[in-house]
């Protein structure tokens, strides 16, 4: 009874109840949050964006409109997805996508997917005109005015697997020009032996998806710039080995660097290390 | 007053400690704040199969890689590898989607050799 009576059970109660808001809302905001586990409708507003042009990028490879708004119905819109998509498009058209050659392809084709199927969005007007058709769109001319205005209402069911209108769009990225513009050596412990190439545009952006070729001897080897995202998207780095003189180009788009490269010893404060460069191909 | 603090102090005490306890065992799912990165495998792989079939496309290896980026992977050309052996190993996909994988991940200097049939007539 003592016991009983040391403690009021209204007060714990409401003690408890207060304990365990307090307990819950700091896990919520200090607690273990689920990575990797999210659904595509749980995507931000702008990263939902990218994953529509995905959709449509898709789309224009496999034609198959059923798997295409399965995906765009997972994003869970609020309105008709293919409606989201042009809006999407438009969004990013209005946000400096359209800035970079890839961004122009990608939204030209989700504005294809989309007037094909009779939806209107706004980044039709900001494309740039289509300058150079394929030589096989002679059959195709009528839809090749994609950029400037939409294509006759040939509206099908969305339940229906249409034979898309493929209009006339550049299959292969234009080819860029490059120029070495620096090349300089430098000493690190961490880094021994390594040739790190930072692949800009004019403006420079670093440039991903661009080759750069290393030769030695008779030897050559090929790498890709912007595959180590956390050092840019225009970078790739090459590991030299002693006793070798490198050159590097860019196949069919930068002559030679100047001066072959060659490691050897050198040294970062007293500690020793092996002699590595730095090269910056820049768009011209 | 003293069975009044008693009371409540030893309530919220132990309701602290509930609540941290299932707070911590059940985490919220995500909201709509989720990135691209965040997504789960199977939708993740949809994703990378989606920009592969792009790159199948217009060969635009710039906008491809520019794209896989977002998914905030240290090296993308390991993540295609790993991801396209993963495919395959499980079957879980259609031949198209290995194919337009392997392709892309062959571009970037990482098909291995449980790659190669699915490169011929790619």
């Amino acid at each position: 009874m003592r016991a009983t009576a040391a403690i009021s059970h209204w007060l714990f109660a409401l003690g408890l109840m207060i304990g365990i808001a307090l307990g819950l809302a700091a896990t919520r905001l200090y607690g273990p949050l689920q990575r990797d586990n999210a659904e595509p409708w749980q995507l931000q507003p702008e990263q939902s964006h990218h994953y529509r042009v995905a959709v449509a990028l898709e789309y224009a490879h496999s034609g198959d409109l059923t798997t295409a708004l399965g995906k765009l119905i997972s994003l869970r819109p609020a309105t008709d997805p293919l409606q989201t998509l042009a809006d999407s498009a438009c969004q990013l058209g209005s946000s400096g996508y359209l800035s970079s050659p890839s961004g122009i392809r990608a939204l030209r084709v989700a504005a294809q997917f989309y007037l094909e199927q009779g939806r209107d969005g706004c980044v039709e007007q900001l494309l740039p005109p289509v300058t150079a058709p394929t030589p096989a769109a002679s059959d195709e001319d009528s839809a090749g005015a994609l950029a400037q205005s939409k294509p006759a209402p040939t509206k099908p069911p969305l339940d229906a697997v249409v034979q898309p209108t493929r209009l006339a769009l550049p299959s292969q990225p234009a080819q860029r020009r490059f120029e070495a513009i620096s090349l300089r050596s430098f000493c690190a412990v961490d880094r021994p032996a390594i040739i790190e190439v930072s692949v800009v545009d004019y403006l420079g952006r670093g440039l991903p998806g661009q080759q750069i070729r290393a030769r030695w001897g008779a030897q050559e080897d090929i790498f890709i710039s912007g595959l180590k995202g956390e050092r840019g998207g225009g970078y790739a780095d090459f590991q030299m080995a002693a006793d070798a003189d490198y050159t590097l180009d860019m196949p069919n788009a930068a002559e030679p660097v100047g001066a072959s490269l060659r490691t050897g010893l050198c040294y970062e404060g007293n500690r020793e290390s092996l002699k590595s460069y730095r090269v910056v191909f820049a768009e011209r | 007053m003293r069975r009044f603090l008693l009371s409540l102090t030893l309530g919220l005490l132990l309701g602290a400690l509930a609540g941290a306890a299932i707070g911590w065992l059940n985490p919220p799912p995500a909201a709509r704040n989720s990135r691209l990165s965040d997504l789960a495998q199977p939708h993740r792989d949809d994703y990378t199969i989606m920009i592969a079939a792009g790159y199948a496309h217009d060969a635009d290896l710039t906008g491809a890689l520019e794209r896989l980026r977002l998914l905030q992977v240290a090296d993308l050309a390991s993540y295609l590898r790993a991801t396209t052996e993963r495919i395959i190993a499980s079957g879980s996909r259609e031949l198209g989607d290995v194919r337009v994988l392997a392709r892309l991940a062959d571009k970037l200097g990482g098909a291995t050799a449980a790659m190669a049939p699915f490169l011929d007539g790619s």
